[in-house]
């Protein structure tokens, strides 16, 4: 796996703080940037576990229908117009007529094919060939094939089991949304709040004793519902489940019968479906396509809006898009191929014959971070490495971790890491034909910035080339570079958390003025801003010693 | 093995770009249309393709084998498919970047889906209505509901192609009867 950088969205934690990137649960607090969206008002990252979403629109994907949201709900949240899907290869199907008749030679003559076509029509998919004909479903006419099928579906059992349910709570839902603009407006929705009146009823329902399941028992807490839960009547269900019903067993039996995999409907081929059904191939039906939607998200904390797609479903553009891709800078890292930075003992060179990634126990590799500024405006970057505890008093000093994990938990692969301690700038993002003119900008010599972090650093392996600090800079790129410190019993994978400060021009700033060149190491000028923000460095998986030639050093 | 002697016959209705690569012994019937690009290789025995036929851009038909290789009428050849069955049936469609097999003969009404490769490395027939499909090629038997409409579309196809192609390509001329 290449190597990867992901960004930290804290989602309203209290703390800051970014989860150790080697404990599996914190997977889901790192995001490629592109899946990030950035809050102007908070200033802050989100992504979306912590966004609001709301629905702005259904379309179908198949004619691009904007369904109004009425009827979504009576159309089932599928098609309602001449799209249908294929049960068995999920491809799109089309309406077409009857061959004509008394013509077994379909070579023979070219004569009688009407253009409006024979009856009956069926549903044909021009992929794999299957036709509704083969489940008997024909038309008389080449229209309104929808709604002739969703009336197969709203008989299936289990929709009508689903009909009644809701007829059922139909009551408690009125009274529950006429209470609801009765009361104050719960803002903060306490768990302690008043049994809202679809709790109530869910969970009473949920109590219900089912053959075969044990029941229940809440805690003895004695708190009193006092919701309206005795207002209720008990449900009572069309068909008893539950138990051994007679289809599961008559699944069973087909289960034990069959003669070739084929017959038997593969999982992809029956959850497109609305309800539960047949295990057969044969028995699968045609399906109306489901719609899909687009997607508004807001900030949880403002609720200003982070991302609104437009409304039209042709349209693949966006009225509000606050990514944060185009405000923080995105990074990319690579482990350079030419190894020929080896510290102790000389790698067998045998070692990596197709130059496999893999990073060895008891070896240090430079690697190179790529930052692209998305602003425009330059900006000043700083990165450090994050321990466990948020480096907070350190953070300008940190240039290194723990050098040679030995007192740190065993869990964590023991390696030191190594990054340009200093600030270092990033030229503004500007278009791509600004940038003829600075050719010779390019390649800019990067000694005056962080290099200091080289000083003490790199006392062994009295560097050939200059592996930590700025590398290179163009346009409004700059790729640093850092040095790993494989401890000799590492294992697992090299993946730490990086702080990234970046001080930029601030748009409520007065005039641009000079500042922006220098540095903004010392105090902050009153219209630069410093933003931060954490990352989940991986550099992969760290060979470990025993695959090695034994190199003592 | 002698070298290869080419001897191309085609039908003084055909149309056969001049832009193909034809080698060894071919016969090319009625109607039938080779675009420009294609390739057939009769490598060993002869290629005998009947009437009706529509061979598109980077297909290849390679015949392996002593035998003659008879291809039948009313088929396609999709964009970049390779077919060497030792015979074709009539009415089949070999889609883009199919790739069939010298193992498999391919009966008639058969379809190769785009990208599906038949290579099984034991002979085979493959059972008129074969529908070969997906990603894992996998088979199904078609009930064959469609098929005077698809073979009436295939003949409109070939039709405005023999009308259109020689409007913007050289057409070859077979050996024989021109
Ligand atoms: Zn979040
Ligand atoms: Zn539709
Ligand atoms: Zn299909
Ligand atoms: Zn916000």
């Amino acid at each position: 796996m290449a190597p990867s950088i992901d960004y930290h969205c804290p989602c309203l934690a209290s703390s800051p703080a970014p989860p150790p990137p080697h404990l599996p649960s914190s997977s889901y607090s790192f995001h490629p940037l592109h899946e990030l969206f950035f809050c102007e008002e908070c200033d802050a990252v989100r992504c979306n576990r912590c966004v609001s979403v709301e629905v702005s629109g259904y379309y179908c994907p198949n004619c691009l229908f904007e369904v109004p949201s009425a009827s979504v709900r009576a159309e089932k949240n599928r098609c309602a117009r001449n799209c249908f899907m294929c049960p068995n290869c999920r491809n799109t199907l089309s309406v077409v007529p009857s061959d004509p008749p008394d013509m077994d030679d379909g070579r023979g003559s070219t004569a009688a094919l009407n253009a409006v076509g024979e009856p009956p029509f069926f549903l044909y998919c021009n992929h794999c060939r299957w036709d509704s004909a083969e489940v008997d479903i024909t038309f008389e006419k080449p229209t309104g094939l929808a709604a002739q099928l969703q009336k197969h579906e709203d008989s299936a059992p289990d929709s009508l089991e689903f009909e009644r349910l809701k007829e059922h709570f139909e009551p408690f839902l009125r009274a529950s949304s006429s209470s609801a603009l009765a009361g104050p407006t719960p803002a903060s929705h306490s768990h302690h709040a008043h049994v809202n009146p679809i709790t109530a009823a869910a969970s009473s329902a949920l109590a219900r004793d089912i053959p075969g399941v044990a029941k229940y028992a809440p805690h003895p807490r004695g708190r009193r519902d006092k919701g309206p839960r005795d207002e209720m009547s008990e449900y009572r269900s069309r068909v008893e489940v539950g138990g051994t019903s007679a289809m599961g067993e008559a699944d069973v039996d087909f289960m034990r019968r069959i003669e070739e995999e084929s017959e038997v409907a593969a999982v992809e081929q029956r959850w497109a479906n609305s309800w539960a059904t047949s295990l057969r191939t044969s028995d699968l039906k045609p399906l109306r396509i489901p719609l899909h939607s687009k997607k508004s998200k807001r900030c949880p904390t403002c609720r200003h809006i982070l991302i609104k797609p437009e409304q039209k479903a042709q349209s693949v553009r966006f009225k509000i898009k606050l990514v944060a891709a185009n405000y923080l800078p995105s990074m990319t890292v690579a482990l350079p191929r030419p190894l020929d930075i080896v510290r102790r003992g000389a790698r067998p060179p045998a070692d990596d014959p197709s130059g496999t990634p893999g990073l060895h126990a008891g070896s240090t590799y430079p690697f190179q971070i790529a930052l692209t500024n998305p602003l425009y405006d330059p900006i000043q970057v700083r990165l450090s490495v994050q321990r466990q505890i948020p480096p907070a008093v350190s953070a300008a000093a940190a240039a290194a971790a723990t050098e040679g994990g030995a007192t740190e938990k065993s869990r964590r692969p023991p390696f030191a890491v190594s990054l340009p301690s200093s600030a270092f700038p990033i030229a503004a993002f500007a278009e791509a034909w600004e940038y003829e003119d600075d050719e010779d900008m390019f390649g800019v010599d990067g000694d005056e910035f962080g290099l200091e972090s080289r000083d003490g650093r790199e006392t062994q392996g009295k560097a050939k080339s200059k592996t930590v600090g700025v590398l290179e800079k163009r346009a409004n790129v700059t790729i640093v570079g850092g040095e790993v410190v494989i401890g000799k019993d590492a294992r697992g994978e090299v993946k730490f958390n990086m702080l990234v400060s970046y001080t930029y021009r601030s748009d409520d700033a007065l005039p641009e003025d000079e500042v922006r060149g220098t540095p903004s190491r010392t105090s902050k000028a009153p219209e630069m801003k410093t933003f931060s923000f954490s990352t989940a460095v991986n550099l992969g998986p760290v060979v470990p010693r025993e695959e090695n030639r034994m190199d003592t050093d | 093995m002698p070298p290869i002697r080419d001897k191309f016959t085609i039908h003084s209705k055909a149309v056969v770009c001049q832009d193909v690569e034809l080698k060894g012994d071919i016969t090319i019937g009625s109607g039938t249309i080779v675009h420009p690009k294609a390739t057939i290789f009769a490598i060993a025995g002869p290629i005998v393709i009947g009437a009706g036929c529509i061979i598109e851009e980077s297909a290849i038909i390679v015949n392996r084998r002593k035998e003659v290789m008879r291809i039948g009428d009313d088929n396609l050849f999709e964009i970049q498919c390779r077919v060497e069955s030792p015979s074709v049936g009539n009415c089949n469609t070999v889609s883009t970047r199919a790739r069939v097999h010298h193992t498999v003969r391919i009966s008639s009404y058969c379809v190769i889906g785009a990208g599906c490769l038949v290579v099984p490395a034991e002979d085979e027939v493959l059972d008129e209505f074969t529908v070969v499909y997906g990603p894992e090629a996998a088979r199904r038997a078609w009930s064959g509901r469609g098929k005077v409409q698809e073979a009436d579309l295939r003949r409109k196809h070939a039709e405005y192609l023999r009308e259109t192609l020689p409007k913007f390509n050289r057409v070859r001329r077979g050996d024989g009867h021109g």
